[in-house]
């Protein structure tokens, strides 16, 4: 192999290894906001339509309350278990594209 | 050139460890209610079981000493997920949760459900956007990591300065707890109990560090769980005829919204209650189930993202971040953390709404039936004072003055069933407090020790790093002693104010530092600052205009403090140099997954560079 060639084939593993990581990190990136905006907009929803939500009733608890003290908590450890899956999912695509390059 | 991981590979048999840990303390409750109801005095069964547990925590903060600088920082780096998220857990929540927030949310009922909601959201936050990359960076602390990161001594130090107020706030709090329930159960004076509480969490920290609080810690959390589980379970198979408090106290919803008009506590107009009670007793005059009462909906908004953000950015919490043996584990911690504030925060108003429905549907027979049993028993452990202050021949509910800390010992008594379960409450949320405070004052010592004195003596001949981690921890905890000896403190207010100081110091440049490579030392340096100075004046000049009065306007100056810091930051980074190629390097390094723990790497490159010059 040339010198010539042997700068190309290095150059090309520094680009693949770039552009994986440049798709690593845009979808870190996007999993974290989404997990963190879906987590924030309906908290901050139920507290804003709090009010009118205890008009109902949901296993002897006002709707709006039982939300706040329980529901969301159940949605918050449901999301969090959900974006360790998907993030774990991504690291691991970024470790497999490191091997082949 | 590649590192290989170390193998770390934790002790095979932790899970009967504390399997072991679980039956004694479950067969010491057993022995202790067949030994009341044989005969023996209350006090008696409370001393043993708040003892027993602390030598059996004490024993094993023993087994765990190190005097290796890993195990003593970081435990090793092997700690399993589940165990590391035990403490992590009661970190969040810690004694101020279990005593405190309690109380709280039997005051302002529905208004309180902000700070739950806030640490369960500040866990997710923590979790998403600042400890996997603390973990791939894994440095022992959280001022180590900022140094690191900026490869600047000057913020470490700084960090290290600034954190000192959260963490010592927290440390306040905790052990005033601790020591106050210790003297409730215990013969002796307050000051003799504080000074067994500093002893025990110095002595902890002291002997293994991380390792010590670890171990010890997880067998804490299993106490209090199982402490806290027992007794509630109990009284919602009595009241409900279902063993599942957290689903069953709607049913008493009715009932309480009954007792409570019927005592003739009336919605109360927004502004008209403090948003949190204090120390001093008081009267629970707003109706559990009344929304934004005491604290109005924006003040709602702000405690819920002072306590989220104060959460996700608390210098004690993060510097776990490296125990864990992988960036995976941590994050998974993290979730089981999560979990288990999540069940907490879920249990925390049945506990409320049970005690209060107990005590307000008696309260309204008083006129009929004369007065309940509880009141005697209440007033002796000194959790409530009643008497007829209207002269109207009866005692209202705006006549019984309570302690707010005090209200998750009551559901026992309220209820009517056995003393152990009193005092198995009481024990349980000692265990949780002693992890709290022991994380608290390591936290404090280690990182007094480790980045201000050793960035100052870079060549320590005189005291070795362990020995000046000791000696901070020593004078930390002898401090503490003292300020608690004169001062008088509200558990609940200085935990506010803690994570208000948290969020508004380090949310900002965690963020930065982590998510935004542009971000330089100057950025790091101004956000640092400008956080730190909005919450020092909110809270020192605030009292004066108003500004920070209450629980509320505290939080509300926390965001103004996050939002400013992040603007510091933003507009130092871009107005100055941009970051050298090195601190690219290490961002980069920082947001990959896999690989060699940063801190490590350094620490061996810095022990080869002694070496060689030693060798020259």
């Amino acid at each position: 192999m040339t010198a010539q060639e042997t700068e190309q084939s290095a150059k090309l593993d520094v680009d693949i290894e770039n552009a994986a990581r440049d798709r690593h990190q845009l979808r870190t990136l996007a999993v974290a906001i989404t997990t963190i905006s879906v987590v924030l907009c309906a908290v901050t929803a139920i507290i804003i339509y709090v009010i009118a939500l205890n008009q109902l009733w949901f296993l002897n608890f006002p709707l709006g309350f039982y939300l706040l003290a329980q529901g969301l908590l159940f949605f918050v450890v449901f999301i969090t278990f959900w974006y360790v899956r998907v993030q774990e999912r991504i690291d691991h695509t970024r470790s497999m594209n490191e091997e082949i390059a | 050139m590649v590192l290989q991981s170390r193998q770390r590979t934790p002790n095979p048999h932790l899970g009967a460890y504390y399997g072991i840990v679980a039956s004694t303390f479950i067969s010491l409750v057993i022995l202790l209610a067949m030994a009341e109801q044989l005969g023996w005095r209350n006090d008696s069964v409370a001393r043993l079981m708040i003892l027993v547990p602390l030598f059996l925590y004490f024993a094993i903060a023993v087994a765990a000493r190190t005097l290796n600088v890993e195990d003593f920082f970081v435990s090793g780096r092997r700690v399993p997920q589940v165990y590391n998220a035990f403490l992590l857990a009661a970190i969040t929540v810690g004694g101020t949760g279990f005593f405190a927030y309690t109380g709280a949310l039997f005051f302002v009922g529905f208004d309180g459900l902000a700070i739950g909601l806030g640490w369960t959201c500040g866990l997710l936050l923590a979790a998403v956007l600042f400890i996997p990359y603390l973990r791939r960076a894994g440095a022992y602390t959280l001022p180590a990591f900022l140094g690191q990161r900026f490869r600047s001594r000057a913020t470490r130090m700084m960090a290290s300065a600034m954190q000192v107020v959260p963490t010592m706030l927290l440390l306040a709090a905790e052990v005033k707890i601790a020591a106050t329930v210790l003297a409730l159960f215990l013969p002796g004076p307050y000051w003799l109990t504080l000074l067994i509480v500093i002893l025990f969490v110095a002595a902890t920290g002291i002997l293994g560090g991380v390792r010590a609080l670890t171990w010890s810690g997880s067998a804490q959390f299993i106490s209090g769980a199982i402490g806290l589980a027992i007794p509630l379970i109990v009284i919602a198979g009595l009241l409900t005829n279902l063993p599942a408090p957290q689903f069953t106290y709607g049913e008493m919803l009715n009932s309480l919204q009954n007792a409570e008009t019927a005592a003739g506590v009336v919605p109360v107009e927004p502004g008209a209650l403090s948003a949190l009670p204090g120390n001093a007793p008081v009267a629970a005059l707003k109706p559990f189930l009344q929304t934004f009462g005491a604290i109005t909906e924006s003040g709602f908004f702000a405690l819920f993202f002072c306590f989220a953000l104060g959460t996700a950015a608390l210098p004690s919490l993060l510097s776990r971040s490296g125990v864990t043996a992988s960036v995976a584990d941590q994050r998974r911690s993290t979730a089981w953390a999560l979990l288990l504030v999540a069940l907490f925060a879920m249990t925390a108003p049945a506990l409320v709404v049970f005690a209060k429905a107990l005590m307000f549907g008696d309260v309204t027979l008083i006129r009929t039936q004369g007065l309940p049993a509880w009141l005697s028993g209440l007033s002796e452990l000194q959790l409530l004072k009643a008497g007829d202050l209207n002269g109207d021949g009866t005692i209202g509910a705006s006549e019984m003055l309570l302690g707010r800390d005090g209200l998750a010992l009551a559901l026992p008594i309220l209820a009517a069933v056995p003393h152990i379960l009193t005092v198995l409450i009481g024990a349980a949320g000692l265990a949780i407090a002693l992890a709290a405070a022991g994380s608290h004052l390591f936290t404090l010592g280690a990182s007094l020790a480790d980045d201000i004195y050793r960035s100052l003596d870079r060549q320590p001949i005189v005291l070795p790093r362990l020995m000046v981690a000791w000696a901070a921890i020593a004078a930390c905890g002898l401090l503490m002693a003292i300020y608690l000896l004169i001062a008088e403190v509200d558990a609940l207010a200085y935990a506010v104010t803690a994570f208000a100081f948290a969020a508004a110091t380090f949310f900002p440049i965690l963020l930065l530092s982590i998510w935004w490579p542009r971000c330089t030392v100057w950025g790091a340096l101004a956000s640092l600052m400008t956080g730190f100075a909005v919450m020092v004046l909110g809270v020192t000049l605030g009292g004066v205009f108003g500004i920070a009065g209450n629980a509320a306007s505290t939080a509300m100056v926390s965001l103004f403090a996050v939002v400013l810091g992040l603007g510091a930051g933003v507009g130092a980074s871009l107005y100055g140099a941009r970051p050298t190629a090195a601190d690219i390097d290490f961002y980069e390094a920082m947001r990959r997954p896999d690989g060699e723990t940063l801190f490590d790497q350094a620490e061996a490159r810095a022990a080869t560079a002694a070496a060689r010059r030693n060798a020259d």
